[in-house]
């Protein structure tokens, strides 16, 4: 026995999962199939169709497996059409963290189509979506990024969500954060974390 | 231009949280100096007078341009023989020890090491194999070593490397599988014929496709080059291409579970590695 030269893995010596053709329709079919390998492959070769999106956002709601899950919402990434995306935010009101999370991580690379649903998340009846809405805005590169911010610690009532806002704002605040700043100081004097992040916040800021 | 001004206690603290959060590299006080001045470069390189304008730039720039570059002149990009060696020690005495633990045929383990770069690191495991894994005796190994870019596939297949390239290399190994050319090192005709060196991109899904059945992946310090949705495509890549069980090995500045959770974490005693779960099909 030695070290030998090994070659690229022959078409016909793997095990089955991609024998079916790679057209939408197979790959629509094979994304229900029993085996969760096939239907991960159908997920992902589903990212260069779409109008799969829908079917993908709808097999969401139903896949049990976790690593076709995950895929799923890579593919739903890439695609980032309004379907793919509203499919993504479905997810924050999961109770799956590791679901949530992972759309989350995706949404954040997604500025553009995210952007006209920030709003409507941000006044969400459920402070936990709020919550992650301002998750998503910790990667999002976009220019309403700070505004979107100071607009939940200057209305939002909810201490968490104002807390997680701005814990994010100490690194993207710039001086148009400086007032609802100290506004928000005033509107939580009793909660020592706020004081304390609000004035690490100004202190980035400077006094330019 | 004006130079720009210096970096702030604050400004570095700012920069090193966001820096962390996007590459998982994270630095020490004691790196201030190295930090600032490729913030300063980069800031004169953009145009940019002060730190806060810089950082809107790298934080919102829709392209992701700057960070990229930043990360660029952050990093080290020199390879050589025996670099991160302790992952190889973990492969001899951790790693390899699992695979043939659980193989119930005698079908080679196989090995892909990617990005190839000028192949120090395929080369590099086959002589950590050949010189401290005595089951090699028994088990086939099969090595494999990709990169997208061809003209560096042809200088890996030349093996032929400068003084710096084997700096790390023992001089009686280095006397085993190099022969010296000039001023160079020429390694050794068995090693040559005992990788194969493949052109692959990990975004192509065809190309990936053909590159399976693998038992253990050595993919260091690339995926830090990627934007976060392309790093967990890849990652989910690497997947599909790993036998049940199969480990990864990334750069030590990488984590796995910062990119996907398709993974599960192995503390061995020499390195922290990525395991596909052994009943994932």
């Amino acid at each position: 026995m030695a070290l030998k030269r090994g070659q690229p893995t022959p078409a016909d010596h793997s095990p089955g999962e991609r024998q079916e053709p790679r057209d939408l329709e197979t790959l629509l079919q094979t994304l229900l199939d029993g085996d969760p390998m096939k239907r991960r492959w159908a997920a992902r070769d589903l990212a260069d169709h779409p109008t799969a999106a829908v079917a993908l956002a709808t097999q969401l709601q139903h896949e049990t497996d976790t690593t076709v899950l995950q895929i799923i919402i890579s593919s739903l990434g890439c695609i980032a059409n309004d379907v793919a995306v509203r499919g993504l935010i479905d997810c924050l009101y999961l109770e799956q963290a590791l679901l949530r999370n992972t759309a989350i991580e995706v949404l954040k690379e997604l500025p553009e189509p995210v952007a006209p649903h920030m709003g409507q998340l941000l006044q969400d009846p459920d402070p936990d979506v709020r919550i992650f809405a301002v998750n998503v805005l910790e990667s999002l590169r976009h220019s309403n990024v700070e505004e979107w911010l100071i607009g939940v610690i200057l209305k939002d009532d909810h201490v968490n969500v104002c807390a997680t806002a701005l814990d994010l704002l100490s690194e993207v605040g710039s001086p148009r954060a400086r007032e609802a700043l100290q506004a928000l100081k005033q509107r939580f004097p009793e909660e020592p974390y706020i004081q304390f992040a609000a004035e690490l916040a100004l202190k980035r800021i400077g006094v330019e | 231009m004006q130079t720009p001004t210096v970096i702030s206690g604050e400004d570095f603290q700012k920069f090193r949280e966001f820096f962390h959060r996007k590459t998982g590299m994270l630095f020490e006080d004691s790196k201030r100096y190295f930090v600032d001045k490729r913030l300063l470069e980069r800031m004169t390189a953009t145009d940019n007078e002060s730190f806060r304008s810089y950082f809107t730039m790298l934080r919102f720039q829709a392209s992701g341009a700057e960070l990229q570059t930043l990360i660029n002149a952050m990093t080290v990009n020199e390879t050589y023989f025996f670099r991160e060696e302790y992952q190889f020690r973990c492969l001899v005495d951790s790693i390899l020890r699992e695979v043939v633990a659980r193989r119930s045929s005698s079908r080679p383990i196989r090995i892909w090491s990617v990005p190839s770069s000028s192949g120090e690191e395929p080369y590099g495991i086959a002589i950590y194999l050949l010189e401290h894994w005595p089951l090699l005796e028994k088990w086939d190994v099969e090595i494999i070593s990709s990169d997208i870019d061809t003209r560096i596939l042809e200088k890996a297949r030349n093996g032929l490397y400068a003084d710096r390239a084997v700096q790390n290399m023992p001089g009686p190994l280095l006397k085993k599988y190099f022969r010296r050319v000039g001023s160079h090192y020429q390694i050794s005709r068995s090693l040559q014929e005992a990788v194969e060196f493949t052109r692959v991109n990990v975004h192509d899904a065809a190309d990936m496709r053909s590159h399976r059945q693998f038992d253990v992946i050595f993919c260091r310090n690339l995926l830090i080059y990627f934007d976060d949705l392309s790093r967990k495509r890849t990652a989910e890549s690497f997947f599909d291409a790993l036998n049940p069980g199969g480990f990864i090995c990334l750069g030590h500045s990488e984590s796995m579970s910062r990119i996907s959770s398709l993974f599960q974490i192995r503390r061995f005693p020499e390195a922290i590695v990525y395991q596909k779960p052994l009943e994932a099909r």
